[in-house]
Formats: C-alpha cells, sequence, structure tokens
C-alpha cells in the first residue's frame, strides 16, 4: 500500500469510527422514515414524465400504397370503438418499398414509443408486438382484417397474422424516462442526505486544533479525500441498511401473504409496469452504473461542499452556508430530472457533461440509452473533477492559511510565536 | 551532550525564512541549524516568531522567503514520517480514547495500529498513566491530554522531535517527566527541536539555542555561550565593615552595597587583579561569591537590548514625522 493510500485511509478510518460509533448516528440511520413524503414526491414526478411521453406512443403498418386508405379508413372507424385506457396508440402508416423494411428495427426506432409494427400482405401480416398479453398486435390484425373486407365489399376468408414478441430493446420509452428519473431522484435524495455532512467535516479538526497535527503528519489531499472516502463509507452503511431492511420486509411479506394476490398486486400500477420493462443497459448495468453514479455525485459535491466548510471560521458560517449549498444540490437535480425527461436534447447532453450534474444525467441516461462505453468515460470525466475540486480547494485552504487565516485562532498571527 | 563528529551533520537547516502576515513581518529571516542528536531549543519572548518560524520549518505554512531542509536535505514534505510535532495549540479528538489517538497519531506517520496501541500502553504506564489508557481524551485533565499528545508525537520513533512549548500547561512533576523524555528520546538518537520561553528548561536541557526576538534571530550559540555575553556577577563581603568609601575603592566603578554585601560585575580577565586587591586591602573576606550570569539573564539583556533599539527607531520616526 502506498503511504498516501495509507493516509487516505487512516483519516477516513477515523472519520468513519467517529460518525458511526455514535449513539446520533442510529437517529440518522432512521431518519429516512421522515422521508417518506419526500418519496411519494418522486412518485408523483417520475409518474408525470410518464404520462408526458405517453404522446410519442404508436403503431405501425408497413403496406402496399394500394391498402394505405383503407387501413386508414379502418382505423378511423374502429378506433372510436376503443376509447379510455384502452385506447390504441396512434397508427403510423409507411408505405413498402422496393427494400425489405425490418419491422423489427422500426420498433426499435428511438424517439416514439412503438408498441407494436406490422408488414407483409394483409392477408398473411407478420406483426412484431412489444407485449405479447397486449392490444396492439392484435388491434393491427384487425385493421388488416377490416381493410380486406372493405374492399372485398363482401364475406372474405380469416386473415392469417403471424405475430413475434420483441424480447429486447422495446421496452416503452415512458417507463425507461421513469425509470431514469427514479435514478435521478434516488442519487439526488442520497446525496441530498448524505453528502451535506461534509460541509461540517474539517469544523471538527479545526475545532480542536487537530487541523495542525494532520497538517504536519500528512498532506493536506489524504486529509481531505480521507475525510471524504469516511463519510461515503457512513453512506454505504446507510444504504446497506435500508436495503437490507427493504430486503428483510419484502421476505416477511412473502411469508405473511398469498402469492397470488401478492404477485396480482404486483402488476397492477404504474410502477409494476415500470419494473416490468427493462432499462435500455440492461437491469444489472443499469443499477451497478447507478450505485457508481452514486458515489461520484457524492464525492464531487462533498468534495464542493468540504471545501467551502474549510473556508468557514466558525460553526454560525457553516450553518449560513447550507442554504447556497442545498439550493446548489435542488439546481443539479433540477438540471438533471429535465434531461432525464427529454434525452436527446441539447440540455440532456449539457447536463451529462456539466461535472456536478454529470452523474444524475448520465445515470438516466443509462435508462434510456444503450450505449455503455459512454458511462466509463463518464465516471473518469466525474472522477477528474473530484481530483480537480480537491486540489482546488486544498490550494484555497492553504491560501486562507498562508494570508494569516484573519479570524482563524489556529493560524492567526496575534500572538502566536 | 553532542559529540563534535554530528556538528557537521545537521537533522534542521532553515535559512532566511521569512513570513508576512498582511503588512507585518511576522519572522525575519531566521535560520536555524540543528545539529543531528543535539536538543536544540529556539527560545523568546510571547509574539517573536518562534511558532511561525517553527511552523514554516516543518512545511506546515510556507515561507515568503527562504528555504527549509531536513533530515539530510530533505523537503519536509518528503519526511513528515520520521518527523514528530507537538503543535502549541494542543490538539486531540475528545471522543477517542487515549490509546487509539496515539495509534492514530502513529498510523498518520506510518507506525502499524496494532504496534501504536501496544505503545502507547506501554509509554502511559511508564508515564504513570495506565489508569487512564483507555479513557476519552474529552474525560481526562489538561495536562494528562498534553502528555497523551507529547506520546503521540513520539509514538512511531521519530528521528527528528519537534515540541513547541511543551512544557506550558504542565505541573511541576510533568515537566520533570517531559525532561526524562526528551533526554531519553536524545539517548536514542533522535535531534529535538522545542521552543520555549521558560529558560529553566532550556538551560537545563539544550546543548545549543537561539534566542528570536522581535520577528528575527538575535542569538546562536551554547547556553554557556549565551551567558557569556554578560560579566560575571560578583557577591563580596567584607570581614571588617571600616570604611564603606576605602572598600569601594578597592572595587570596580557600579560596586552597589546592599546590607553588609557589595554587588558588582567584572569581566573574565579582572578576576585575579580583584582578588589581588581585596587581599591588599586588609577588609578580609567574609564571604565572595563570583557566577556566570544564569540564561534568564542573558536572555532578559538580549531582548531588551533589541526592545531598546525598536524604542529608539520608533522615536527616530516619530521625530522626523513630526519635524516632517
Amino acid at each position: 500500500m502506498t503511504p498516501i493510500l495509507r493516509n487516505i485511509l487512516v483519516v477516513a478510518r477515523r472519520d468513519f469510527l467517529a460518525i458511526v460509533a455514535t449513539p446520533a448516528f442510529l437517529l440518522f440511520l432512521l431518519a429516512p422514515l421522515f422521508m417518506v413524503g419526500m418519496g411519494l414526491a418522486g412518485g408523483v414526478g417520475a409518474s408525470q414524465l410518464a404520462d408526458s411521453a405517453r404522446g410519442a406512443e404508436r403503431i405501425v403498418a408497413i403496406v402496399d400504397p394500394a391498402d394505405v386508405e383503407a387501413l386508414r379508413a379502418a382505423d378511423r372507424r374502429l378506433r372510436d370503438a376503443f376509447r379510455g385506457p384502452d385506447a390504441p396508440p396512434l397508427l403510423e402508416v409507411r408505405l413498402a418499398g422496393p427494400t425489405m423494411i425490418d419491422p423489427r428495427t422500426v420498433a426499435r426506432e428511438k424517439g416514439a414509443d412503438t408498441y407494436a409494427v406490422m408488414s407483409g400482405p394483409l392477408v398473411a401480416p407478420h406483426i412484431v408486438e412489444r407485449n405479447a398479453d397486449g392490444l396492439s398486435g392484435r388491434y393491427l390484425a384487425l385493421l388488416a382484417s377490416e381493410a380486406l373486407r372493405d374492399r372485398a365489399a363482401g364475406p372474405v376468408a380469416p386473415i392469417a397474422p403471424r405475430f413475434e414478441s420483441l424480447r429486447s430493446g422495446g421496452a416503452s420509452i415512458a417507463a425507461q424516462q421513469s425509470m431514469g428519473f427514479g435514478a435521478v431522484f434516488v442519487i439526488f435524495l442520497l446525496t441530498l442526505l448524505l453528502a451535506g455532512q461534509t460541509v461540517s467535516s474539517l469544523a471538527e479538526e479545526k475545532g480542536n486544533k487537530v487541523i495542525e497535527i494532520l497538517a504536519a503528519a500528512v498532506p493536506l489531499e489524504t486529509v481531505f479525500l480521507g475525510k471524504l472516502l469516511g463519510f461515503l463509507g457512513v453512506a454505504v452503511l446507510f444504504i446497506a441498511f435500508w436495503l437490507a431492511m427493504a430486503f428483510g420486509a419484502g421476505l416477511v411479506a412473502a411469508t405473511q401473504f398469498d402469492p397470488a394476490s401478492l404477485a396480482a398486486a404486483g402488476k397492477a400500477g404504474k410502477a409494476a409496469d415500470a419494473l416490468a420493462s427493462m432499462p435500455a443497459t440492461g437491469w444489472p448495468f443499469f443499477l451497478g452504473i447507478g450505485f457508481a453514479y452514486f458515489i461520484l455525485s457524492f464525492l464531487l459535491l462533498g468534495a464542493v461542499f468540504l471545501g467551502i466548510g474549510a473556508q468557514a471560521a466558525t460553526v454560525r458560517e457553516i450553518q449560513m452556508l447550507s442554504l447556497p449549498i442545498t439550493i446548489f444540490q435542488v439546481g443539479m437535480f433540477s438540471l438533471s430530472a429535465a434531461a432525464a425527461g427529454a434525452p436527446d436534447s441539447g440540455l440532456a447532453r449539457f447536463a451529462q457533461i456539466f461535472p456536478f450534474s454529470s452523474p444524475l444525467a448520465m445515470a438516466a441516461r443509462a435508462a434510456t440509452d444503450g450505449d455503455k462505453a459512454v458511462h466509463l468515460l463518464a465516471l473518469g470525466w466525474q472522477a477528474l473533477w473530484v481530483a480537480l475540486v480537491i486540489w482546488i480547494a486544498v490550494r484555497l485552504f492553504r491560501a486562507g492559511v498562508l494570508s494569516g487565516g484573519g479570524n482563524w485562532k489556529f493560524w492567526a498571527r496575534g500572538n502566536r510565536a | 551532550m553532542i559529540g563534535d563528529q554530528l556538528l557537521n551533520d545537521f537533522s534542521v537547516e532553515a535559512t532566511g525564512l521569512t513570513k508576512y502576515f498582511g503588512d507585518f513581518k511576522a519572522v525575519d529571516a531566521v535560520s536555524l541549524a540543528v545539529p543531528t542528536g543535539s536538543i536544540y531549543g529556539v527560545l523568546g519572548p510571547n509574539g517573536a516568531g518562534k511558532t511561525t518560524s517553527l511552523r514554516m520549518t516543518l512545511g506546515i505554512i510556507d515561507p515568503d522567503e527562504g528555504t527549509s531542509r531536513l533530515l539530510g536535505g530533505l523537503k519536509p514534505q518528503n519526511v513528515r514520517s520520521r518527523i514528530g510535532y507537538l503543535p502549541e495549540e494542543r490538539g486531540l479528538y475528545p471522543g477517542m480514547k487515549a490509546r487509539e489517538a496515539i495509534a492514530f497519531m502513529g498510523a498518520l506517520r506510518g507506525l502499524d495500529w496494532s504496534e501504536g496501541r501496544r505503545r502507547a500502553a506501554a509509554f502511559m504506564s511508564e508515564l504513570g498513566l495506565e489508569r487512564v489508557i483507555d479513557e476519552k481524551i474529552r474525560k481526562m485533565s489538561k495536562g494528562m491530554a498534553q502528555m497523551v499528545q507529547l506520546i503521540g508525537s513520539i509514538v512511531h520513533a521519530p528521528d527528528l522531535i519537534v515540541l513547541d512549548e511543551p512544557f506550558s500547561g504542565l505541573d511541576p512533576v510533568n515537566q520533570e517527566r517531559l525532561e526524562m523524555i526528551v533526554r531519553r528520546e536524545q539517548m536514542r538518537g533522535a535531534t529535538i527541536l522545542f521552543s520555549t520561553h521558560v529558560m529553566a528548561h532550556a538551560e537545563r536541557l539544550c546543548d545549543r539555542i537561539a534566542i528570536i526576538a522581535r520577528s528575527a534571530r538575535r542569538f546562536e550559540g551554547s547556553v554557556d555561550e549565551a551567558r557569556a555575553l554578560l560579566p560575571m556577577q560578583v557577591r563580596y563581603t567584607p570581614r571588617e565593615a571600616g570604611d564603606a568609601a576605602a572598600i569601594a575603592a578597592c572595587l570596580p566603578s557600579g560596586a552597589e552595597r546592599r546590607g553588609d554585601a557589595w554587588h558588582f560585575a567584572i569581566e573574565d580577565k579582572d578576576v585575579e587583579p580583584l582578588l589581588a586587591r581585596i587581599t591588599a586591602s586588609g577588609h578580609g573576606v567574609s564571604g565572595l561569591s563570583i557566577s556566570r550570569p544564569a540564561l534568564h539573564d542573558a536572555f532578559v539583556h538580549i531582548v531588551r537590548q533589541v526592545d531598546a533599539g525598536f524604542d529608539a527607531d520608533a522615536t527616530e520616526d516619530a521625530i522626523e514625522e513630526a519635524s516632517a
């Protein structure tokens, strides 16, 4: 182990134990019980996002030019029969050309939420559908049948549709955007709860004069990073505790309730829809990268707060700093949430690149965009900024020291030597 | 005391250290050369610049001018693990137990945690603090906490130990223990640099001293050399009180009578002539002591000289300002 890493871990270990081995930590650990209201607010936000994406839903028919009018007429006539939640998505008609269009490709097109795609002759259409239990594919088959019947002006033989279920890549955009927003919200909430503590972290050392011992013994960069890692350890412990609680609650529920009713309950609601859908990068990657982005978000914002807090001379100043810090966090959340709602917009690109919103926005991107390599780049970019912020914070801290420190008793020049 | 062979080997070589706090020159071109294996004292009145000098020497704060090299010409940042430092402003985590606090300070300097705990217990037992080994710092007296911090600064057996006002706040018993520790660390091979404004400790411990006053170094040398800055002090009591004027005539000018005794100062070269005059005068000798002034006197003399120079400069400036 290198001396620098060892020093970082020594400081981190001290801070971690100093926080965890206190009765106050229990209160801290249980505080999320009071945060249920915020969770509900997050759920409402995700729901609104899902609703906003509803306009992009569609079914697609790729047909000969001769069938277009008949198909549209059938759609106009039949659509009136399906209202409310059973209403089929808007019909988009495309002309079949000399080159074959792969319906699976159409189903996976970005920018729209495609439920089913019909191609081939109307008497034997090939229907690719995302949900085998859904109505969209059958509606397209019904349209084909009606269009043939209109043209024949009499009884026709039943059509022979061939259904194909689209297993992957066809997740609902609305659900994916909801997942993206959920990732943004969860990371924001955890960062808000946990990273803000770092602002007062150095106050302890400045108050009890330990900072001079630390500054003499190890590079200040290792002190700052060690403190961040100590607080990160607390955060991870916090998350692990609540995950374990949730898992335990799930196990208890499984043993206390009828499995059939649980399954029925699980299938109901928008949340269940979202869970049934797949993030663009897949669940394992999405969860893993989400955790990685939480760590980077924590380190980035924590480093900023630590640096700001290090400049504060009194507890009162630290308290005063809490408001702008919270506003800054909410600002990053708002930016990233907007980016989650418009994944391909310039705003989203900005949020993904701007270092302090990047972890949130990139987590949202992992839900809607299947490109995985870009996340490695993003993690590297964010880690670079963590190092940069710590470097600047230490320079500012030392500059305060070198300039005599004004009202810092430790560094003050009056009757010092 | 250190051997001559070590005098050319310096553990601390600070040259021209200068520090401004705003417009105030807190330290003015202070140089320190601390021989390896020695005990070196930095003496000075409050506010002279001792602490700032030590902080610059250790690289805790950057000097505006000057350089500091430690333990063989290395930058302070590169030899942190070989240094032990007790700051003037004592600082420990109040929630930590004494043993853990010492182990933590050792770990910061690269000592294994378990070894740090073991050494902490051994040190504390030796200093009569075994009953508070697992006591939290906040429950300890100030003196005890100070001893804990001192142990923490030497637990990793450093090559260079820097102690800033180590005796302040300690009772006489603990002061004696601290002196014992300092001597033992020197015997182990460590170099000790400490600051103080209590001359008795410096006089007993130091191989060499530097006196800092008004931000600048005013003296550097051994304790004896500092004491030699002032003439020897004589206390003479004649056997026959007799004629005071006749007695005064055989004593140097400035001799002052207090009760039966006469007090005056003489240069080294004047001792034998004085004894000859007293013997020849026939007043006899009831009591006679010739002694070097204490370090305290030399220190006060140096500091007052500096202060007088500053006062004279200030007066001149005021006159110039008024006349302008």
